[in-house]
C-alpha cells in the first residue's frame, strides 16, 4: 500500500513513520516533511496520528530516585566481591561507606563554607547597620528556570532570562525583592509586608501568590492567582487587584486591568509551554528564550502567520515539529542554532 | 540567619553521570557494547546501567510499585549478568533483552510472593495501564483534549498484552523486532498481528470525523 491511501491506523502502525515521531534523524525528517509537502492534504491526518502517538504513556509513572539509583549500582559491585552471598537484600553499611564518605566529606565541606558565610554577613548586619547589606542576585540564563525559597519561606519561581536580587535578612519592617523579568511568587503569609520592586513599580502584598512579568519592550504584567496585591507605580498610580484579575501596563504607562487564562500565564512554573495566536518574532522570542537557542527565520514571513499550541515538558524538536505539522514550516537543529525555514 | 541556597529544578544529573565512557560508547552498536562488556569492560557495563536503569525502574513499575522489588529485581539481573560475563550470547538489542529478563525476575517475585501463576504471556488484566496526555497539544484546540480522554477510555478496555505492545511501541519507541522479544513471541508478525487488531478496535475513537 502506499502512504497516499494510508488511513490513520497505517500510519499508527507504520514503523517508519513511528520512527520519525520517536526517534527522529536527518533521514526520516527529510523524507516525512518532503512527502507532507508533496501531499498537504495527508497533513491533519499525520497531525493527528503524531499527537496519538506522543500523546500515549504510562498511566504508572514512577521515576527511580538518586539514592536507590546508587544503591542499586552499589550494591550491583558489591555482589562481585562476596560470591557466597549470592543476591543481597540487605544493605551493608560497612562497606558502602566508600561512596557515602566521599557525599559525607562534600556535604561538610559545604556546611562549613555555608556557616562562615552565614557568621560573615550577620556579623557585617550587626556592626554596621546603617550600611546597604549586599545583596544575594540570581540570574537564571534562557534555557533555564529556578525555585528559590527565602528565609521567610516565600517561594519564588525564576522564568529564564530572570534575575531576583534581596537582602539575605530581611528587615524588621518589610520585605523587599528586586526583580527583572519574569517570576511566580507564593508569598508566605506574615506581619511584614512582601514588596515586589520592578524598576519604579512597587507590588505590594502579604500571603499570596502571583505572577510578575517585565517583558523586553517595557510592558508589565502582574497577575493575581490567590490573596490580595497592590500596585503603585512612578506617576502614583495604584491599582488592587482581586484573585484571576491581572494587570497590563505597556510602555507608555497605559493601565488595563482583565482576566487571564492560568494556564498561558503561570504554565511555564509547571514546565507547560503556550503559543496563543502569536506571531513568528513571537514565537521566535519565546523558544529562544525557553530553550536557550538561537533562532533564525529564513524566507518569506506571512504578516498574518500565527500559532496556538500547548506543550507539557516537551523536547525542542517535539516543539519545532509540532508547529511544521500545523503551519508547514521548515526546521533544522544545528547545535544551539535553530533555523526555521518557509519553504513556500 | 543565613541566605537558603538555590534550590536547582532543573538537576535531572543523576549521579554516576559524568564520567568518560558515556562519550565512548553512545555512538556505538549495542552489539559491540554488549561485547565489551561480555569481555568484562567496566566502562561498558557503566554505560549499560546508565543508560538503562531509569528506564527498566520505569519499566517494572507496570508490574508492581513496590520499590524493594523493583530493587531486588533489578539488582538480581546485573549480578547475574556480569557472573556470567565471558560466556554472555549476543545481544542486538541491548533494551529490549534487559526489559525480558527484568520483566521475568519480576514475574517470578510476584509469583513466588502471591503464590500466582503469571508468566511473559500471561500477565495480570491490571498491569500497563494506559495515559494518554492531553497535555501537550499541537493546536490549542478543546476538541483534542475531549478526544484523547475517549481514546484513552478505549485502549484501556483491550487486553493487557495489547496495550503492552502499545506502550512499547508509542511510549517506549522499540520497534516490531525488539517487541517480539521483549513479549517473547518468536515471530515479528506476531507483534504486528496484535498492534493490528488493536488498532482495528479503537478505531472508531481514532477515526477524523
Amino acid at each position: 500500500m502506499k502512504y497516499t491511501d494510508y488511513n490513520i491506523e497505517d500510519f499508527l502502525a507504520d514503523e517508519f513513520f513511528i520512527q520519525w515521531v520517536k526517534h527522529p534523524n536527518d533521514n526520516n525528517r527529510h523524507f516525512w516533511e518532503k512527502w507532507l509537502e508533496q501531499h498537504p492534504e495527508k497533513r491533519r491526518v499525520v497531525m493527528q496520528a503524531v499527537s496519538i502517538i506522543s500523546s500515549v504513556r504510562y498511566q504508572d509513572r514512577n521515576a527511580i530516585g538518586d539514592k536507590l539509583y546508587v544503591d542499586i549500582f552499589e550494591n550491583i559491585l558489591k555482589a562481585d566481591r562476596d560470591t557466597n552471598h549470592p543476591l543481597p537484600t540487605k544493605r551493608d553499611w560497612v562497606f558502602s561507606f566508600h561512596w557515602r564518605g566521599i557525599a559525607a566529606t562534600f556535604l561538610l565541606c559545604c556546611c562549613i563554607g555555608l556557616l562562615y558565610q552565614g557568621f560573615l554577613s550577620q556579623t557585617k548586619a550587626d556592626i554596621s547597620l546603617d550600611v546597604k547589606p549586599v545583596l544575594v542576585s540570581k540570574n537564571i540564563p534562557a534555557g533555564r528556570k529556578s525555585l528559590v525559597t527565602l528565609p521567610d519561606g516565600t517561594k519564588i519561581y525564576l522564568n529564564a532570562g530572570s534575575e531576583i536580587s534581596y537582602a539575605p535578612i530581611f528587615s524588621d519592617s518589610v520585605r523587599l525583592v528586586q526583580l527583572k523579568g519574569e517570576a511566580f511568587f507564593e508569598v508566605e503569609q506574615e506581619a511584614r509586608p512582601f514588596i515586589v520592586e520592578i524598576d519604579q513599580t512597587r507590588v505590594r502584598v502579604l500571603g499570596t501568590s502571583f505572577n510578575v512579568n517585565q517583558k523586553n519592550n517595557g510592558e508589565l504584567m502582574v497577575a493575581l492567582v490567590s490573596g490580595k496585591v497592590s500596585i503603585n507605580d512612578q506617576q502614583g498610580n495604584r491599582i488592587e487587584l482581586q484573585p484571576s484579575e491581572m494587570m497590563v501596563r505597556d510602555r507608555d504607562g497605559h493601565i488595563l486591568k482583565t482576566t487571564f487564562d492560568p494556564i498561558e500565564v503561570i504554565g511555564w512554573k509547571d514546565k507547560i509551554l503556550t503559543f496563543k495566536k502569536m506571531s513568528l518574532p513571537q514565537v521566535k522570542e519565546k523558544i529562544e528564550n525557553w530553550f536557550g537557542v538561537e533562532v533564525q527565520l529564513e524566507g518569506r514571513i506571512d504578516p498574518d502567520w500565527s500559532y496556538s499550541g500547548i506543550y507539557k515538558d516537551e523536547t525542542l524538536e517535539n516543539v519545532l515539529k509540532g508547529i511544521f505539522l500545523t503551519s508547514g514550516l521548515k526546521y533544522r537543529i544545528e547545535d544551539k542554532n535553530v533555523i526555521i525555514t518557509n519553504p513556500n | 540567619m543565613m541566605p537558603t541556597p538555590e534550590i536547582a529544578k532543573n538537576s535531572n544529573v543523576l549521579p554516576l553521570k559524568h564520567s568518560e565512557s558515556f562519550k565512548e560508547y553512545e555512538n556505538k552498536s549495542d552489539q559491540d557494547i554488549w561485547r565489551a562488556f561480555n569481555k568484562g569492560s567496566e566502562a561498558a557495563f557503566n554505560y549499560i546501567y546508565r543508560s538503562y536503569a531509569a528506564v527498566l525502574y520505569q519499566y517494572g513499575t507496570q508490574f508492581t510499585k513496590d520499590e524493594h522489588i523493583l530493587q531486588e529485581c533489578i539488582q538480581n539481573i546485573f549480578i547475574s549478568l556480569r557472573r556470567k560475563r565471558g560466556t554472555l550470547a549476543e545481544v542486538s538489542s541491548i533494551k529490549a533483552y534487559l526489559f525480558k529478563i527484568l520483566q521475568r525476575e519480576v514475574i517470578r517475585y510476584i509469583n513466588r510472593e502471591k503464590n500466582t501463576v503469571y508468566s511473559s504471556r500471561m500477565l495480570h488484566d491490571h498491569f500497563f495501564p494506559v495515559e494518554v496526555s492531553h497535555e501537550t497539544k499541537l493546536i490549542q484546540d478543546e476538541y483534542d483534549t475531549e478526544k484523547k480522554k475517549m481514546i484513552e477510555k478505549a485502549i484501556n478496555q483491550l487486553p493487557v498484552r495489547q496495550r503492552q505492545a502499545i506502550l512499547l511501541l508509542y511510549e517506549e519507541g522499540l520497534s516490531y523486532k525488539e517487541i517480539a522479544e521483549v513479549m517473547e513471541l518468536s515471530e515479528v508478525r506476531s507483534v504486528r498481528k496484535i498492534i493490528y487488531r488493536a488498532l482495528a478496535s479503537l478505531k472508531a475513537s481514532i477515526r477524523i470525523k
